[in-house]
């Protein structure tokens, strides 16, 4: 593999360089902008199509559903019983609740539910989908549309959903999970509950956490897709690295700090 | 957990076949949207959207610390919720809270409220009803609002410690009364050990404390010579008891003629039943001397009347008339 340091690069090649991110961005993000746009016309949900959106929906979602909800139980459970105990110690009880919500549904389980749809995402096209790429020394064909929407736009759409469902049910989850290792299976700390949520998802939080949960799961379907697209097929695969795993990561990191910036600066 | 890798092919139709795939997916997707939506209804129900509220304005000068959607307490329990914060035309805070209909009742028009800041933790607003038959607070209405701040107390600590710190200082210098006073007891406490003790302490020095022992010696030797005197042989004592001896043949004598005094005494009472008994007959012979003398004066009148009647019978009677010329 060529070095990629730019130190080691010339002019003329810093130039090329900086040429070939930028069109590898646009490509990320031509490709994301045809295929939310595909999704989100009817004409793709014809009954073959919905068949294999359908397909990657169970493939993506409801095999790992029971298992991530498991995992994030208990850490959940782990995490809230850490916090509230110490809190209680510190006689900072009153503050736990709201903390625990914060950290927990707005913060970690969504990054936690896009990571684990990255991967996954990732290990498939690792072991199945490099086939999308073009051969190595060509440039990107062009995507036929018929290719898009019949192979693509269902794994996008598989992939985006099964971020959501997972966020969402993890969320809803650990809601229940904190009242119940706050207030124990008592009724009577409810109306208290629900309003430290209230005073927690005032409108700005509660757009950011829904948006924020959109766009990990826009950036979790599409950038590992884009790049696998755009990738040379290459004989020997000298990379380590998932193809479009670093810019996932970066794009996710992205997210989160204009979250947290917008919400708390 | 072992990653579950799907492979699927490009072409749909050599999908493996799973039953009823799309009735799951279908699930999934209306679970997922009934959980979006069942999950928004709940925080617009947890930030009071579908409650019928009535607004209270609380004026403060100061609004530091109050957020919008923070809870007013009353008892501690939340019956109220910040919803803006402007600043008013004369430069004052005015905290608009949304009090629900069903928990508006506590407030009456005698409640006060009270902004609580703390070293640690949130503002808190406080509502207190003192006297619960009071009318109920009218909707829109303003009321002040009574701060309580911990950290506005701080500068009052620091400079009054400060004034503490500095009378500390001045109490250890070494010029300081304290250290002065301190050099006065142990010199005090210098002669105290000293040879005559407490008394030299007392006195300031060892030449006035021996000139107490000498006054003490002198006094013993005094009280001695008083008991000599006194008690002793042909003391004092001796003559007292003599003189003793003496007063009581005067006091026996005494009591003789005071039982003569008495006998006298005895006369002189039936000589007073006496001179009652002439008092007694000479009020009855006063009473009979004025009977005697209204006939005397009777009598008297008679020999009047009669000297009138001689007069006039009588030859020599005067002529009383007067003839004219």
């Amino acid at each position: 593999m060529p070095p990629t340091s730019f130190l080691h690069l010339d002019t003329g090649a810093w130039g090329r360089s900086i040429l070939r991110v930028a069109t590898s961005w646009w490509f990320m993000v031509h490709f994301g902008a045809v295929v939310l746009v595909m999704a989100l016309s009817p004409s793709t949900y014809n009954k073959a199509h919905r068949a294999t959106t359908a397909q990657y929906i169970y493939t993506s979602t409801w095999q790992v559903l029971p298992w991530f909800t498991a995992m994030a139980a208990l850490l959940s459970l782990v995490l809230i019983r850490v916090v509230v105990v110490t809190a209680l110690s510190y006689g900072l009880s009153q503050y736990a609740l709201q903390m625990v919500v914060r950290v927990l549904v707005l913060e970690l389980i969504p990054l936690s539910a896009a990571m684990f749809v990255a991967l996954r995402a990732g290990l498939a096209f690792n072991a199945g989908a490099t086939d999308l790429a073009p051969p190595a020394g060509t440039a990107p064909a062009p995507l036929s549309l018929k290719r898009l929407r019949r192979e693509l736009v269902p794994r996008v759409l598989a992939s985006a959903f099964a971020v959501l469902a997972l966020a969402m049910i993890s969320s809803m989850i650990a809601l229940v999970l904190v009242y119940l290792t706050v207030y124990g299976l008592s009724p009577w700390g409810l109306p208290g509950y629900t309003r430290t949520v209230g005073q927690v998802f005032d409108l700005a939080v509660t757009l950011g956490f829904i948006l924020k949960t959109v766009f990990f799961s826009l950036a979790v379907a599409v950038v590992p897709m884009a790049a696998s697209l755009e990738t040379p097929r290459q004989p020997v695969n000298l990379d380590t690295v998932q193809p479009g795993a670093v810019r996932l990561f970066l794009v996710l990191l992205l997210i989160e700090a204009a979250s947290l910036a917008i919400k708390y600066i | 957990m072992e990653p579950q890798t799907p492979t699927p092919p490009a072409d749909p139709d050599a999908l493996p076949p799973i039953a009823q795939v799309e009735r799951k997916a279908i699930a999934l997707l209306v679970l997922i949207t009934a959980l979006v939506l069942g999950f928004l209804l709940y925080v617009m129900v947890a930030r009071g959207v579908f409650e019928s509220t009535q607004q209270l304005v609380l004026v403060s000068d100061d609004s530091e610390g109050v957020i919008v959607g923070m809870d007013l307490t009353f008892s501690g329990f939340p019956i109220g919720r910040v919803r803006r914060i402007e600043l008013a035309a004369d430069g004052k805070a005015r905290i608009v809270i949304d009090v629900p209909r069903k928990d508006a009742r506590w407030l009456k028009t005698s409640s006060i409220f009270t902004m609580e800041r703390g070293m640690v933790g949130e503002t808190r607003l406080r509502a207190f009803s003192g006297i619960l038959t009071d009318p109920p607070l009218p909707e829109n209405a303003e009321r002040g609002l009574l701060r309580g701040d911990t950290g506005a107390e701080i500068p009052r600590i620091v400079a009054s410690a400060r004034a503490v710190l500095e009378n500390l200082d001045n109490m250890t210098r070494s010029d300081s009364s304290i250290n002065t006073s301190l050099t006065h007891l142990q010199t005090v406490t210098g002669r105290l050990s000293g040879p005559y003790g407490v008394l030299t302490g007392v006195l300031g020095s060892e030449d006035s404390a021996k000139k107490i022992i000498a006054t003490l010696d002198n006094t013993n030797a005094l009280l001695r010579k008083a008991d000599q005197r006194i008690f002793g042989a042909k003391g004092i004592m001796d003559s007292t008891q003599a003189t003793v001896d003496g007063s009581q043949a005067a006091v026996a004598q005494l009591t003789q003629l005071l039982t003569e005094v008495r006998a006298s005494l005895q006369k002189v009472d039936a000589v007073l039943v006496e001179a009652q008994a002439v008092g007694a007959n000479a009020r009855v012979a006063s009473a009979d001397l004025g009977a005697l003398r209204a006939e005397v004066e009777m009598s008297l009148r008679k020999v009047s009347q009669l000297v009138e009647e001689v007069n006039r019978k009588w030859p020599f009677a005067r002529d009383t008339e007067i003839k004219l010329p």
